[in-house]
């Protein structure tokens, strides 16, 4: 038995000496010889009669060859070595085909690594797709929030949620240790942790008697915290630490994958200890600002939600003032959707364009192995009438194709890993999440049988079409169908990649656009610097410190002005509603008309710091800033809508209060007129601005504010004079320092990264076609040499030849092109959202794009045209 | 000569086996053998013969082993290995079924058609 199983080992491992198999038919073919000999057949024909019978030997052998388990998988061994010679004698072939996957593979699972990370990716939450975000909706500010006077209500009337729960914005703290550090910490309900499904790696989460106002101080510490703070120790449950100067417990760790449903930084997690009974109260009587968030009873759909919450927002609706009920809306949207509310059109713009980028590439490798499978056809009528059988050739010619594309899956995945690192590098950090992108195995392996399904199907079309006795026959080798196809996959790459170009023209537009727009502002030579006082240390406030720091900046060399500011532009500063600036002495405007107004508090250096000229009155002066009286100097735009054709200077405005809403505020008066600056980052569209003087009562200045110097020194150089010169008013503060170029660098940093991808893909795109259409040009020469030669011989002159060739060139631009543009149009409006100041069917992008695609299907259809051209006849004639 | 494909799939296997269950054979032994006992019916052809006995062999069914022949030439010998003779014993088990079966069927026809 074991002997048994020991030879079956044996021989299907060894394979049988084939002399053997000869020396046994040998014996046979003798034994039958001497059958009919002692029949009383003469040898002679004994022998003829034997061998007769006895048939075919090698048909024979083959069969018994193939009796073998596994013998399969040598002729495998065989095809590849066959295969592998082939891409050796045609390494053009083979580079074009390798890089083209490795470029539609590469450029596919990065991005869809990225996209998936913002649509696809799963929330660190269990059952994370049951959370929603609730809160109210409003003009100026989008993204919803709410407030306590309504959450409450809410929570505890709700039926469509398990639980709500709130957090309420993040927070600056420190711990105040030795090595003190600058911390976020963020307050959150009790039921935070346990309603967002978020497992703790250590300790407990909040009580209820800890969450109470005046409750015992405790906290949750993120992983980072604890690793850099605590090496992880397990001990640091229970432990203290004194958080702006207040002993602090820990209780609890959270997990490493943790992060806010907003997405904001965070180190430590309290409870917010909210005195319910009081938001009716406190904050104009609204309560605290909060952001609500819930997770769904099961079954029910946000839709859902949303109906059963709406009576409950129209009972709280009544502490929003009347007249601005109208612009408040109840807002119930799936936790995903608001953290990526706008990086969605994005995503879907570069997902939309990299399957474009894949689609040419499949029509490439088409074309590519279609174009090859025609050229090598006779060889297929040679193998098959030499016995090849159907399947054997097919088997040959997928061989190949894997092959190719299992190459061009590898060089693609390095690509893919070298194109992710260089998105991570110059993404913006306004795309969320996009630093903790990385390929995904799932879209690796999806993108690889996408290509290897594109090349085992168009690798086997050839294979498949029975060898036709006339391709042994003809000289010249038939390929109608092969021909067509091939022109039509070129032309649908052509009309691919000018869908491609135009929507990458028209971002790099866009953004020259945006780079080249007038800010209202020099932003050339300012540099800011902000220092985050904290208020224990400052218990009286800031302005003490904010005065000596400006008398000192202002003693630096080559500071033209120093200036303050609680915001910078082009962002705006603070909102407020049109309606509630009312010029004294007439008829205030109705609430609910006019739009928003941005405003911000400034000093009077700030004009000259930015160089916005004041362009009527005299602006703020320095002595203003020590009156009682309040100041503002208006933007052109808002000055020519609240006095139209009148001097505004010296007139009176009131700024109504929100609480009781427009009730009388304080006036002010308008000391001057300044041009308009942009105040809605690059692409918004600006509000009218109201500058306030910043003036010296200390309850009015916050940590928020910023010194903007006009500095004709490099930042390199004043930035160590401006430290030093801080330390040695309070060694302890933190100072960050950047510039205005910076700054609003960054806020183009987003149609910077969509531009630079987009073009990337328009450019592979773009390439591939042309190497598509050079390819396919290049054989109907190459197919046609003999017959140049007899058209030559028959009298035509080379032009005669170029054009002849050229013209199937030309006619597949004219196609692909016309057909692209109408795609193109057609989805132009996709990409409107991404735009800035360029309409989405701009003729001249079309233009250019067109000149573009022209101009490079030209080259690559001349170039293989002028060689054909410049055959000699007589070579051409003698061709094959 | 009959066509080997006339013969039922599996037949010929079978008739390998139960022809080598009487001693070891060369090849040539085995197709006159069944020649033979066939009265000539079945002729086996080398094509079909040859790689029958190397997949029953890769089966582990039969073994091969060289030696002499009557006439003192070098030739392969088969013969059943344990597991052959096992499976020599199920095919025939289940031959017997088929042909039963099928002479049932045929048997009912000729009485219907009597």
């Amino acid at each position: 038995m074991i002997r048994e199983l020991l030879t079956r080992f044996r021989l299907f491992f060894l394979r049988k000496k084939p002399e053997e198999l000869d020396e046994e038919l040998r014996f046979h073919l003798g034994q039958a010889t001497e059958a009919r000999i002692a029949a009383g057949i003469a040898p002679e024909e004994a022998r003829r009669q034997a061998l007769v019978e006895f048939g075919g030997v090698e048909r024979t052998r083959e069969q018994c060859h193939q009796q073998r388990p596994g013998w399969w998988l040598g002729t495998v061994r065989q095809d590849v070595r066959y295969a592998l010679r082939g891409f050796r004698r045609n390494p053009v072939f083979t580079v074009a085909v390798i890089a083209t996957l490795a470029v539609g593979i590469g450029a596919t699972t990065a991005v869809f690594s990225v996209v998936d990370r913002i649509l696809f990716r799963p929330l660190p939450y269990a059952h994370g797709d049951r959370l929603v975000s609730v809160g109210l909706g409003q003009p100026l500010e989008r993204q919803e929030f709410t407030l306590g006077g309504f959450f409450f209500e809410w929570r505890d009337n709700q039926k469509p949620f398990q639980s709500m729960t709130y957090e309420m914005g993040y927070g600056d703290c420190n711990l105040t240790e030795n090595q003190p550090v600058h911390l976020h910490c963020i307050s959150v309900a009790q039921n935070f942790v346990p309603t967002m499904g978020i497992p703790l790696q250590l300790g407990r989460n909040f009580t209820a008697e800890e969450d109470l106002p005046n409750g015992p101080r405790v906290a949750m510490i993120t992983d980072g915290l604890w690793l850099r703070r605590f090496n992880r120790s397990p001990a640091v449950v229970n432990e203290q630490i004194s958080i702006d100067g207040h002993l602090t417990r820990i209780v609890g760790v959270l997990p490493r994958d943790f992060e806010m449903p907003r997405l904001q930084p965070t180190d430590i997690l309290q409870p917010a200890q909210v005195d319910i009974a009081a938001q009716h109260t406190v904050n104009s009587g609204i309560g605290y600002p909060m952001w609500a968030f819930a997770r769904l009873n099961p079954g029910i759909t946000v839709a859902q939600a949303k109906a059963a919450m709406q009576p409950l927002y129209l009972h709280t609706q009544q502490w929003i003032p009347p007249e601005l009920r109208k612009e408040f809306q109840l807002q119930i949207r799936s936790l995903r959707d608001r953290q990526m509310y706008d990086a969605y059109a994005a995503a879907w713009v570069l997902f939309g364009a990299v399957l474009v980028v894949l689609l040419i590439a499949c029509a490439n490798v088409a074309s590519l192995f279609s174009a090859r499978g025609a050229a090598r056809q006779r060889e297929l009528a040679v193998r098959s009438a030499l016995g090849a059988s159907r399947g054997r050739l097919v088997r040959q010619t997928l061989t190949e194709a894997f092959l190719l594309a299992l190459a061009g899956a590898a060089a693609g995945c390095v690509f893919a890993e070298i194109l992710l690192r260089v998105f991570i590098a110059i993404a913006p950090t306004g795309v969320p999440l996009l630093a903790s992108a990385r390929l995904d195995p799932r879209i690796v392996f999806f993108t690889v049988l996408v290509s290897l399904i594109c090349a085992a199907l168009f690798g086997i079309v050839p294979a498949l079409e029975k060898p036709r006795a006339i391709a042994l026959a003809a000289r010249q080798t038939r390929s109608g169908a092969h021909a067509r196809i091939r022109r039509l996959l070129v032309a649908t790459q052509i009309s691919l990649s000018v869908v491609l170009l135009s929507g990458a023209s028209l971002l790099v537009r866009s953004f020259w656009n945006l780079e080249q727009q007038n800010l209202g502002m020099q932003t050339h030579n300012v540099i800011t610097v902000h220092v985050p006082l904290s208020w224990e240390r400052y218990p009286s406030g800031f302005l003490d410190f904010y005065l000596r720091t400006e008398a000192a900046l202002r003693r630096l060399p080559g500071v033209a002005a120093v200036g303050m500011t609680d915001s910078l532009p082009p962002i705006g500063g603070q909102g407020m509603r049109y309606p509630e600036l009312r010029v004294v002495g007439r008829t205030p405007t109705p609430a609910g008309l006019g739009g928003t107004v941005g405003v911000r508090h400034v000093t009077p250096d700030y004009f000259r710091a930015f160089q916005i000229p004041i362009v009527n009155g005299p602006g703020f002066t320095d002595a203003e800033r020590n009156s009682k009286d309040h100041f503002m100097i208006l933007s052109r735009e808002l000055a020519a809508r609240m006095f139209p054709g009148e001097d505004p200077i010296g007139k009176q405005v009131e700024v109504a209060v929100f609480n009781p809403y427009l009730a009388p505020g304080p006036i002010s008066t308008v000391v001057g007129v300044a041009a308009n600056v942009k105040n809605a980052g690059l692409t918004g569209d600006d509000s009218p601005e109201l500058y306030q003087l910043a003036t010296n009562q200390p309850d009015t200045w916050s940590l928020h504010h910023f010194f903007v110097l006009d500095s004709s020194l490099p930042v390199s150089v004043v930035a160590p004079l401006i430290r030093s010169r801080i330390a040695q008013l309070d060694p302890t503060a933190p100072v960050e320092i950047s510039t205005m170029t910076q700054t609003v660098s960054q806020l183009a940093d987003r149609p910077r990264f969509e531009t630079a991808l987009l073009g990337f893909f328009a450019f592979c795109g773009l390439l591939m076609a042309a190497i598509g259409l050079y390819g396919v040009i290049s054989f109907v020469a190459t197919q046609r040499t003999q017959e140049i030669g007899i058209r030559m011989a028959l009298g035509a002159t080379r032009l005669d030849i170029l054009r002849l060739i050229a013209g199937e060139g030309v006619r597949l631009i004219l196609l692909g092109g016309l057909l692209g543009l109408g795609a193109a149009l057609a989805t132009a409006q996709l990409i409107k959202s991404l735009l800035f100041n360029v309409p989405p069917r701009d003729p001249l992008t079309y233009a250019a794009v067109t000149l573009l695609l022209a101009v490079v299907a030209l080259i690559a259809t001349l170039i293989p045209a002028r060689a054909a051209m410049k055959v000699e006849p007589v070579v051409a004639l003698r061709y094959e | 000569m009959p066509e080997p494909t006339d013969l039922l799939q599996g037949t010929l296997d079978l008739l390998i086996l139960q022809t080598l269950a009487v001693g070891p054979m060369h090849g040539w032994g085995v197709a006159q053998r069944i020649q033979q006992v066939s009265q000539d019916v079945l002729q086996i052809g080398q094509g079909s013969l040859y790689p029958a006995l190397h997949r029953l062999e890769y089966k582990g069914w039969i073994k091969a082993d060289w030696g002499n022949s009557d006439n003192n030439r070098r030739a392969k010998f088969y013969s059943l290995t344990a597991v052959g003779r096992k499976q020599l014993a199920t095919e025939l088990e289940s031959w017997e079924r088929l042909s039963s079966a099928i002479a049932l069927v045929l048997g009912r026809i000729a009485e219907a058609v009597s």
